[in-house]
């Protein structure tokens, strides 16, 4: 079921395009990697989808309907998981409280919340210690791991995650993946960015951005 | 709501900012709750004091104000009234002194008229009139005796003091005598001696109103002639010396506060020990008797024609339960009929207001410290809160990132520098507390010290005590009425004995400065302050742009 669509967006950092006429399809129990070069707006991809950035022109829908004229902050804090390219944890907390906090934004109720960020933030690797430290003094790898159980905190559809597992070693990240896998069978939809061919292999579809350059460009296309 | 349980997290794990900013709230808590506690000191005395207090009102004739109405040209002259202005404006002095001739004193029947003013809470009136003694009366005196028995007031300077002069004015002489004799219209009449002023040592006062011819003679004066309780003494026209009058003496009496008194005197008559008191009925009755004899006879020198018969001067004192009565008499004699020309006044609320000088002028000046605290305070504020603000960019950019709305996080930033301002002020408003009392009294002291200073260099300057604003209570100038009511008042000091006998009856002290309306004072600034800050960080939060602030991070 088609959860998330691009419909031919065109974006452009004042006179600089960096997107143009894109259109992907998102959809549920699918899990997304999204490749190209750096600079090429991947994070500028997930910036449109996740409603912080609006584009030039075409549309987002998110279950049939554009984003752009929903509340864009009950979207970002119920439906949407987004872990950044640069976490963007609030670094005065500690990983529990960051955890705690998006749950808090998000309104839910009735889930002991200190609990289940806890289960979170072990699923994700990270011990009692390290879940009460402040994010400030964990490692770049233990603050993205906490980036993601704070994604997940409020069971979103649609996870994006804009390389997730870019600072993490192989055996922890083939766990993240795992996490990433067991939430499409759960019939989430998970849009990663990375540039790991191992992270794209295990990803039921790909879509490739092309660095634009000058005026002709390749569109963003599918490929495989 | 985790949006409070969020500002009060931020605010533990950023302690460094939060003191700063805690500190200087502060300080403004202090300064403004001392501010305010001066403001509201000055306040409370002010009405406590009034609520307690009786409040007595003389009516006496305003010269200035006739001579001003005089000035005004009549109507008929209006008609082009430019070039022949000057000529009509001319002050007619004649027109003047017929009018102040012709009687500018009210009758007893007139203040009795005011009197039923619904504001009037009681009322009584003395009379006053100039004797001569006779062979076995003689007049306290230190000084020789032809001096002090002739021309008492010739040399009278023209300052506040006339005691007696605008009397003259009516008869078109002077009314002098050595003894003053007062009569009062009923006990309570008789300030001085309920005050304790004066009191009988010997014998008793006469019985209240009545008509029979008994009289209360000074101590000094028993003494100095040798009278004792039920003795007769003989009292003489000035200006007739065949016409005597008998009185018995009912009572001595002592006066506490007669010594003390450094008003130079313009005649013997004008010592306290040569009054004798006695009931205003009584007194009335030998007036009577005197008019009754009266010759008419032509001065030597300047040929003016006068009456013999003896006058007295009449002074209606109106008793108030408050000051708001006061204030109400005024339009209701004015309804009654009373001219423009006379004025109501009262002396014991001007020593009032007097006495609240250094209090008032400490409160004014409170009150522009605690505006200039206010300003600095605020600017400091929002300063080092859109510092705090850009601070903090990021942290807003993540939180809106989540999906926090703008206006919550507003309020989150609000919230914490409410808390932090809230306890702020809730310290300085203990300090306050128990600062502001001995703070306000050391600076009262400081201010009643300047204003006795400043007082004390201009009697310097006048050599004498004069009728200086603020500082002495002086005898209400203008007036026919008001000389003769000083004097039953206990002379100088007007009735005014509540406040102290002491010269500068400042209110030095304040004792309860903090209460409720300060607190509640206190938390209104505190609000206003925060919502100032608070207005900065909502307007920086509403600016910002995640995607922005996310991208260019430091
Ligand atoms: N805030 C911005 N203002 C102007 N230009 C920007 C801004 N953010 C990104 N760009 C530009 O837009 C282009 C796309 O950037 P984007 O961050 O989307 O690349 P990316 O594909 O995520 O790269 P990487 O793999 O290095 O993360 C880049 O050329 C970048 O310089
Ligand atoms: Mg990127």
């Amino acid at each position: 079921m088609e959860i998330l669509a691009l419909q031919d967006i065109c974006f452009s950092y004042g006179k600089v395009p960096v997107l143009k006429d894109v259109t992907y399809r998102f959809e549920t129990g699918k899990m997304y990697c999204i490749i190209g070069r750096s600079g090429a707006g991947k994070t500028t991809l997930l910036s449109l989808l996740s409603g912080l950035a609006s584009p030039n022109s075409g549309s987002i829908l998110y279950d049939g309907k554009d984003i752009a004229k929903q509340d864009k902050y009950a979207f970002r804090s119920k439906y949407i998981g987004v872990i950044f390219q640069s976490f963007n944890l609030i670094t005065k907390f500690t990983a529990v409280e960051n955890v705690m906090l998006s749950m808090d934004i998000s309104g839910i109720k009735g889930v002991n919340k200190r609990q289940k960020a806890m289960e979170l933030l072990a699923g994700v690797g990270l011990d009692e210690d390290e879940a009460n430290r402040r994010v400030l003094k964990l490692s770049g790898g233990q603050q993205q791991r906490v980036a993601i159980a704070r994604a997940l905190s409020y069971d979103p559809q649609i996870i994006l995650a804009d390389e997730p597992t870019g600072n993490l070693d192989g055996e922890t990240q083939k766990e993240i993946m795992d996490i990433f896998r067991s939430l499409t069978e759960q019939g989430k939809c998970v849009i990663l960015v990375s540039h790991s061919p191992e992270v794209a292999a295990v990803c039921d579809e790909r879509y490739e951005l092309k660095k634009l350059s000058g005026k002709n460009n390749p569109k963003g296309r599918a490929v495989g | 709501m985790y949006i409070i349980k969020n500002a009060l997290k931020c605010i533990g794990r950023s302690k460094g900012r939060n003191i700063l900013i805690g500190i200087i709230a502060l300080v403004i808590a202090v300064s403004a709750c001392i501010g305010l506690s001066i403001r509201q000191a000055a306040e409370s005395t002010k009405n406590s004091t009034l609520e307690g207090m009786s409040v007595t009102a003389t009516i006496s004739f305003d010269r200035q104000a006739m001579m001003q109405e005089m000035r005004q040209p009549s109507d008929g002259a209006v008609t082009d009234g430019q070039e022949s202005g000057t000529q009509d404006r001319a002050f007619d002095r004649e027109q003047f002194r017929d009018k102040m001739n012709g009687g500018t004193s009210l009758t007893l029947d007139e203040y009795q008229t005011y009197a039923s003013a619904k504001s009037v809470q009681d009322f009584y009136y003395t009379l006053t009139a100039y004797f001569n003694g006779s062979d076995k009366l003689e007049p306290v005196s230190s000084e020789s005796e032809s001096e002090a028995a002739s021309e008492p007031s010739a040399d009278a300077p023209e300052n506040g003091m006339d005691f007696g002069r605008d009397k003259g004015n009516r008869m078109g002489k002077m009314a002098s005598g050595d003894f003053t004799v007062i009569g009062y219209s009923g006990d309570n009449a008789m300030t001085e001696f309920q005050s304790g002023t004066m009191s009988v040592s010997d014998g008793a006062v006469f019985s209240e109103g009545t008509a029979e011819r008994q009289c209360l003679i000074s101590e000094e004066l028993a003494a100095y002639n040798n009278l004792a309780v039920g003795d007769k003494i003989t009292l003489t026209n000035p200006d007739s010396e065949t016409e005597t009058y008998t009185l018995t003496v009912s009572g001595i009496y002592k006066n506490t506060e007669a010594n003390e008194l450094s008003v130079p005197m313009f005649g013997v008559g004008q010592d306290p020990a040569n009054r004798i008191y006695m009931s205003a009925a009584a007194l009335q009755g030998v007036l009577d008797d005197s008019t009754s004899v009266s010759k008419t006879v032509t001065d030597e020198t300047t040929g003016q024609e006068s009456e013999t018969a003896i006058n007295g001067s009449l002074s209606a004192t109106y008793v108030f339960a408050d000051a708001d009565a006061y204030h109400r008499f005024e339009e209701e004699v004015r309804a009654l009929g009373l001219d423009d020309s006379y004025t109501v006044s009262s002396a014991d609320l001007t020593a009032f207001e007097n006495s609240l000088t250094p209090l008032n002028t400490l409160s004014t000046m409170a009150g522009w410290f605690l505006l200039v605290i206010l300003l600095i305070g605020a600017v400091i504020l929002i300063v080092l809160n859109i510092f705090n603000i850009r601070e903090r960019k990021y942290e807003i950019g993540v939180l809106t990132a989540m999906g926090m709305k703008k206006g919550k996080v507003a309020l989150q930033f609000l919230t914490e520098i409410l808390v932090v301002t809230m306890a702020a002020i809730i310290i300085g408003a203990g300090i306050g507390a128990v600062s502001a009392v001995p703070v306000t009294n050391a600076l009262l002291e400081g201010q009643v010290e300047s204003q006795q200073s400043s007082q004390m260099q201009m009697e310097n300057n006048f050599g004498r005590g004069g009728n200086f604003k603020g500082g002495m209570q002086n005898i209400q100038p203008n007036g026919q009425n008001a000389a003769p009511d000083n004097i039953s008042d206990g002379g100088g000091h007007g009735g005014f004995a509540a406040f102290g006998q002491n010269v500068s009856n400042y209110i030095t002290e304040v004792n309860s400065a903090m209460n409720l309306t300060v607190l509640l004072q206190l938390l209104g600034i505190g609000i206003l302050l925060t919502l100032a800050a608070g207005a900065v960080s909502v307007l920086f939060v509403m600016r910002y742009d995640p995607l922005k602030i996310l991208a260019n991070r430091d």
